[in-house]
């Protein structure tokens, strides 16, 4: 309709850059992965499953995980962070909008450019459950989906208070072992991954993993069945723990790693030897094909970014272009209409006027819809 | 091949030249000093958008966020408003915002009047926006959704204000923090790279007293004559910083924002920041740099002194000294504020009071909406209006919609005049309620929130009045801007109470223990029904005996079993 | 000479008939005087705001909300606070409005009415089974001193009448203004009805008890039993049945507005059955279900609706479908004991009607038991229950066992009168006798 108006602007020559390819060309290393059946892209889901400010540490450890995924090149669209509380926010916070990893404040893992997708009481197992077996209600946002396929990779990073078999969701309800061993065993058949790594910081973590069936599994957690996972050093500023053990070498290990490193996984499942985890770390290779030495830990941290190059590119003089006629004539035939803002609070004298007006008249009608058995 | 991408480029060539014509960005941010020891600093960011409504193809804008553009073609939707905000706006000593916000996530939208089904529409919204802007409106449902009549007309250019369209909802709980600002720099042409956009730094952002991001979006008149609609976005951030936790009144935007401003958007028409003076007279401060201008405005009968800076495409910081004298001056509070709170003790019954000033010399009329949660079920007929502590006040409009547990909350709207110079309570009594278990959220005991109570009103006089005129989408539009009336939207205080818990631990238990009690009726009653009454010889045997007994029995039994067996072997 | 007995026992009966019946309206005096007093003091906000007098169902405040809100044009039933028919509604406006003009004395009234309802009733009742056992002849020898003397009837009678106005549970529902006062009304008139062989009062009385409070839907069948034994009259039992059922449908019509109207029926049966208002109350349901796992909750709640109301019904009127008046305050009990949101009154209203087995209490063991269990519970309950609402130092737990106990009591009172009753029914036939071949020998369910 405003076609008119902007033809004049359209005459001015106006020359639009546009692209023309014959085919596209791929990155040659996605290519190579595809071709020997290698993942074609990557996910992580990073979980904390505990509230109330003195788990503070358990939000440090997954924001932890999330800065290195997310410097490591995944995009935030394939990152699912749940996070069961705010701490960042929190009254308690002497500094507000930050979470460190350190009570020297090395590194602010919250950083200025962060999406929780799952916050607060979404944080539950049947959401947790719902996400990554991808059983999602309609009209669920793209963002709070896991969208893979048979080619991802998907890191899961699991982190808060867990027990023999269970881990705890916001103290009030578990995850039991062989639950998660089914929605894993379910993400298979519906071919939702490559391969998993799946990484676990609570006490007795090595009982999550302890169940699973599905193939393609990578399995790392921070202590043994029996053992407590213990915390790395309390923050006095904040009187509470501020992350731990397991995860603060894990994010030391991948804070060096950089997204063209090719250091391996098998070094990534060193990276707390019991001298300083204390607890001592469980790995589970079994179900896993690959040599984690010979697998670069951006098999899992990064991401495959597949780069379309465009060769040929070609300039256009955009008056050559021919404009559709039935907008013009739309133009025309439009009848000049006037329009007016609503008042945003009605009249109040015109609306008490037509109470009473109401009471007195109509109210009568509408009485016998109630108020019959009175009258 | 060729043909199409010769299509493409067309379809391109299309839609850029109309937007780059259709689409104009402004940005602005307004400095006002606060009475007592905060500064008020509002960052204004519209869109407009000349598209035409029936045209309803949103895909292709240029300066307009495109997921907003899609969700208001997918949903139908005419009017949005969504606000996150942590604090509390004070009234009493701040005056009135830009834009009101209550605490907490508040939304509400109009859907276009041939919108089949609203409902799903608006769950469907509400999901959207939560994954969009990182909140929790994905709780927003049924349950805490009303269609207020009077308190959310449209602010736009609608075909039909009848309230079926609209939806509103308040999420009181909910945390603002840095997961929901980054998503909504995203929706700025120049997100956070350049332009004042790059102020917005989350470690000083949220180190504030008050910190609110809103959106809203609306149809207004694209000319002057208004005989074509256009639509626009206005996105805004409102922060109130306290001199205590700043440690200086010398405000800068180092201070402020952590480091100072980088030039203009390109992209943006318009970009400007005003500095109120108006507070100078009382309390002198000294600005750096000089403005470019000094804006004159006269408003409702209240003179204004504004600073203009034109922001320009290089480093600017602007700052302000005060002198070192200390004053102190006499709070006058806005004609119209209110607070909220709650009465009684213990866990069984309480009352919900607002009390709404008036220190306007004459009486003003007043809307109250009050979305009531479903698990504060109040008695209407406890509806209490007393003015100035002894007049009973009859509302001139009341509309009511009771509530239901876990289905609908408790509506309530009542339409006042308020006597002038007066303090009017509202009281209404409620029960608390008993939820099942697994409905406590997993920090029961922290508390369930009452969201906001809402007063609406127009104001005679623009005092300490900042707010925009309904035809404007900027600061600069609410200079010199008189009008009849000045909306203002007063939000309360959130309220929390504790309900009752059960023990959490108790389940098993207590099947075990109450199926018992109903196993003791059956199994006597099941005796008496089904057995005959007969006389027996009585057991004289004690007790010990009869045990000794049974137990040689069986053994003897046993072995001579046995010995049988040998036998017959 | 034994025309001259006869007249000469029919005089003594005139007499103190008659200083019975003075006795009674000096009885209700002092109750109507005694029930005023307290409901005038500031005592009557204190009751009438606890749970164990004011349930969801029978709460005054809630039921003047749906009077407002009927006329305020809003339809109560559109929220969950009103529970009750909106033909109950109209009848309270009714009473309150065009008759008493005073709340007070408006429950005071209809608590008298069922009172005096029981009493006559029960003089009746009480008279007739005097007079079944009156040729001693007929009965064991060892048995004839436990048989109804003379003036049993007036005894009960004025036992029944005294134990209805004095006890401390029906007062505490009366004073505190509960709606289940009014109900237990009609279920008096119920029973008036039921005895003096009515049939137009006992069903039209049973009709209105079902449509507002459910439960005494049951008590048809001890009805037309009553009317098949007492009054043999088949044609009576199947007229009850008939004029219960048309007053049921007449009732119903006029609920629903004349079937524009269904909503009451989610908010006053869906309420009664599903449990959706878990505010504790002296029954056994609302921590049970508030404790529920979700998905067993339906499971749940079918079976204790079936144990509340046909669990029981088929089997024990088969088992006293001789002694029908003996059925009906079982059923009355069983329900007082699980409906899902019982009060006070309700176990005032049942507790009345003890006296009438006044011979069978030496057969129950269970007494003593039962009185300390019920007069703890309830000195208990509302101690715990301000410790666990006001000043947060005792749980939920707290009050759900003294609601158990309290359901406890109730279930042994019940089974040890219905055991009772067994005995008593034996040993008219055998004699109290117990020896066998010399040796004591006991009577056991076998």
């Amino acid at each position: 309709m405003n076609y008119i108006k902007l033809k004049p602007n359209l005459s001015l020559f106006l020359v639009i850059i546009s692209v023309l390819a014959t085919y596209a060309q791929l990155d040659p290393r996605f290519v190579e992965n595809v071709k020997r059946g290698k993942h074609t892209n990557n996910w992580a889901v990073l979980v904390d499953t505990s509230r109330f400010w003195f788990n503070y540490r358990h939000v440090a450890n997954v924001l932890s995980i999330y800065r290195s995924v997310k410097r490591l090149g995944i995009p935030d669209s394939q990152i699912i962070l749940m996070i069961a509380d705010d701490m960042a926010c929190n009254p308690r916070n002497p500094r507000p909008a930050t979470v460190f990893n350190n009570a020297n404040q090395h590194i602010n893992v919250y950083g200025d450019d962060v999406e929780v997708d799952y916050r607060g009481y979404e944080v539950t197992v049947e959401n947790f459950v719902r996400l990554i077996t991808g059983r999602l209600f309609p009209g669920t946002p793209r963002s709070k989906q896991l969208l893979t396929d048979a080619g991802s990779n998907v890191l899961i990073y699991l982190t808060g208070h867990g027990g023999d078999g269970f881990l705890k969701f916001q103290d009030s309800e578990e995850i039991t072992s062989q639950e998660m061993a089914d929605a894993l065993e379910q993400m298979w058949q519906k071919q939702r991954y490559h391969e998993v790594f799946f990484m676990i910081d609570t006490c007795q973590a090595a009982s999550m993993y302890e169940r699973f069936y599905s193939p393609n599994i990578l399995a790392v957690g921070s202590s043994m069945v029996g053992e407590d996972s213990l915390s790395h050093h309390v923050d006095p500023a904040i009187g509470v723990y501020i992350i731990d053990r397991y995860t603060y070498y894990a994010l030391e290990f991948l804070e060096t790693v950089s997204p063209e490193s090719n250091r391996s996984m098998g070094e990534f499942l060193k990276v707390c030897p019991k001298s300083v985890c204390i607890s001592t770390v469980g790995v589970r290779k079994d179900l896993f094909t690959r040599d984690p030495d010979t697998v670069p830990v951006t098999d899992f941290f990064g991401s495959v970014r597949p780069i379309k190059l465009l060769e040929k590119v070609t300039m256009m003089d955009i008056s050559e272009i021919e404009l559709p006629k039935e907008v013009e004539k739309a133009v025309d035939n439009e009848p000049k209409k006037r329009y007016y803002y609503t008042r945003p609070l009605p009249d109040f004298d015109l609306l008490v006027a037509e109470t009473k007006k109401l009471e007195t008249g109509i109210d009568k009608e509408r009485e016998k819809e109630y108020v019959g058995y009175w009258y | 091949m060729r043909l199409i991408f010769v299509l493409y480029c067309f379809l391109h060539v299309k839609s850029s030249t109309f937007a780059i014509q259709e689409d104009t960005f402004t940005e602005e941010l307004l400095i006002k000093p606060l009475f007592s020891e905060q500064v008020y600093a509002h960052f204004q960011f519209a869109t407009t958008w000349n598209i035409d409504p029936k045209n309803e193809n949103y895909h292709h804008s240029h300066l307009f966020p495109r997921p907003i553009g899609e969700t208001i073609e997918r949903l139908n939707i005419q009017e949005l408003h969504i606000s996150l905000t942590g604090g509390l706006w004070r009234y009493e000593t701040w005056g009135y915002p830009v834009v009101d916000a209550a605490p907490g996530a508040e939304i509400w939208a109009w859907f276009k009047h041939n919108t089949d089904n609203v409902d799903t529409n608006w769950k469907l919204l509400s999901n959207s926006l939560s994954g969009l802007l990182c909140a929790s409106f994905n709780f927003v449902d049924g349950s805490n959704t009303v269609s207020p009549q009077f308190s959310f007309r449209p602010r736009g250019i609608v075909e039909s204000s009848n309230n079926t369209f609209l939806r509103y909802a308040s999420l009181p709980r909910e945390i603002v923090c840095t997961e929901n600002l980054t998503p909504f720099k995203k929706l700025l042409p120049c997100e956070s790279k350049s332009g004042l956009a790059s102020l917005l730094n989350s470690g000083y952002i949220h180190n504030t007293k008050y910190h609110s991001v809103s959106l809203h979006l609306r149809q207004i008149c694209a000319t002057e004559a208004c005989d074509k609609l256009a639509q626009e976005l206005q996105l805004s951030v409102s922060l109130v910083y306290d001199y205590a936790i700043m440690g200086t009144k010398n405000w800068s935007f180092k201070k402020l924002f952590g480091h100072g401003l980088n030039g203009n958007c390109p992209l943006a028409s318009r970009s400007n920041i005003f500095v109120d003076l108006s507070s100078k007279t009382s309390h002198d401060f000294e600005l750096t740099p000089e403005p470019d201008d000094v804006i004159y405005s006269i408003r409702g009968g209240q003179e204004q002194m504004f600073a203009k800076y034109d922001i320009p495409p290089y480093f600017l910081s602007v700052g302000a000294k005060y002198q070192n004298n200390l004053d102190f001056n006499v709070n006058i509070p806005p004609p119209l504020h209110a607070c909220q709170y709650l009465t009684g003790y213990g866990q069984e019954r309480g009352g919900i009071v607002t009390e709404i000033y008036n220190n306007h010399w004459k009486s003003l009329d007043i809307v109250l909406l009050q979305n009531i949660a479903w698990f504060v079920p109040v008695y209407l007929h406890t509806l209490k209006i007393v003015s100035n502590n002894n007049q009973v006040i009859e509302p001139s409009v009341l509309k009511y919609g009771p509530g239901k547990q876990r289905e609908k909350p408790y509506y309530l709207e009542v339409v006042l005049k308020l006597p002038p110079r007066s303090l009017t309570k509202i009281s209404i009594d409620f029960d608390y309620v008993f939820l099942k278990w697994q409905e406590y959220p997993p920090d029961a005991n922290h508390g369930f929130y009452i969201g906001s109570a809402i007063i609406s009103s127009y104001l005679p006089l623009a005092k300490n009045y900042t707010g925009l005129p309904q035809d404007a989408s900027t600061i600069t539009g609410s200079f010199n801007a008189s009008r009849v009336g000045y909306l203002v939207q007063i939000r309360t205080e959130n309220m929390v109470i504790t309900l009752p818990t059960p023990d959490f631990s108790m389940p098993y238990n207590v099947i075990c223990l109450a199926c018992t009690v109903v196993a003791l009726a059956f199994g006597p009653l099941h005796n008496i029904t089904t057995k005959r009454l007969i006389l027996k010889k009585k057991n004289r045997k004690k007790l010990l005996e009869r045990l000794k007994n049974k137990f040689v029995e069986k053994f003897f039994k046993k072995k001579e079993e046995k010995s049988e067996n040998d036998k017959n072997e | 000479m034994s025309l001259k007995k006869s007249t000469k026992n029919a005089e003594v009966q005139e007499i103190s008939s008659k200083s019975t019946t003075l006795k009674a309206l000096l009885l209700v005096t002092i109750a109507a005087l005694l029930r005023y007093a307290i409901m005038t003091s500031k005592y009557q906000s204190i009751i009438a705001n606890h749970v164990e007098v004011s349930t969801p169902l029978s709460s005054w405040k809630r039921v003047s909300e749906g009077s407002f809100l009927f006329s305020k044009n809003i339809n109560p039933y559109d929220g969950d606070l009103l529970h009750e028919t909106p033909l109950a509604i109209k009848f309270y406006k009714v009473m309150l409005h065009y008759v008493f003009r005073n709340v007070h004395l408006m429950f005071i009234v209809f608590d008298l009415g069922t009172g005096m309802l029981l009493y006559l009733a029960v003089k009746k009742y009480a008279f007739e089974f005097q007079q079944h056992h009156k040729d001693r002849k007929k009965f064991p020898e060892d048995v004839q001193k436990y048989l109804p003397s003379q003036d049993f009837a007036q005894k009960v009678s004025i036992y029944v009448l005294m134990g209805f106005l004095f006890n401390p549970y029906s007062l505490l529902g009366c004073i505190g203004h509960s709606t289940m006062g009014i109900h237990n009304f009609f279920l008096s008139l119920f029973i008036f009805g039921m005895i003096y062989g009515s049939v137009v009062v006992s069903s039209f009385a049973l009709a209105v008890c079902a449509t507002v409070s459910f439960y005494p839907v049951i008590l048809i069948l001890p009805l037309s039993i009553y009317f098949v034994k007492e009054y043999k009259s088949n044609t009576k039992a199947v007229l009850a049945i008939v004029n219960f059922v048309t007053f049921l449908v007449l009732i119903t019509i006029y609920n629903s507005n004349f079937g524009k109207d269904f909503s009451f029926v989610k908010n006053v049966y869906g309420c009664i059955l599903s449990v959706p208002d878990l505010q504790p109350n002296i029954g056994l349901f609302w921590y049970f279900f508030t404790e529920m796992f979700d998905h067993f909750r339906e499971l749940f709640i079918y079976s204790f609706q079936i144990n509340t109301t046909i669990l029981y019904l088929v089997p024990l009127s088969i088992r006293f479908r001789n002694t029908p008046f003996v059925l009906t305050v079982a059923l009355l009990f069983l329900i007082s004991i699980f409906k899902s949101y019982p009060c006070l009154s309700d176990l005032g209203f049942v507790l009345s009607l003890l006296p009438n087995f006044v011979h069978l209490f030496p057969d129950c063991q269970q007494g003593f038991v039962v009185g300390v269990i019920l007069v703890i519970s309830s000195s208990l309950a509302p101690v715990l229950w301000h410790l666990w609402i006001y000043s947060a130092s005792a749980n939920a737990n707290f009050y759900f066992g003294v609601t158990l106990a309290y359901a406890i009591a109730q279930i042994f009172l019940v089974t040890d009168i219905l055991f009772a009753q067994t005995k008593w029914e034996y040993s008219l036939k055998h004699g109290k006798d117990t020896k066998i071949d010399g040796e004591d020998g006991v009577l056991s369910l076998e």
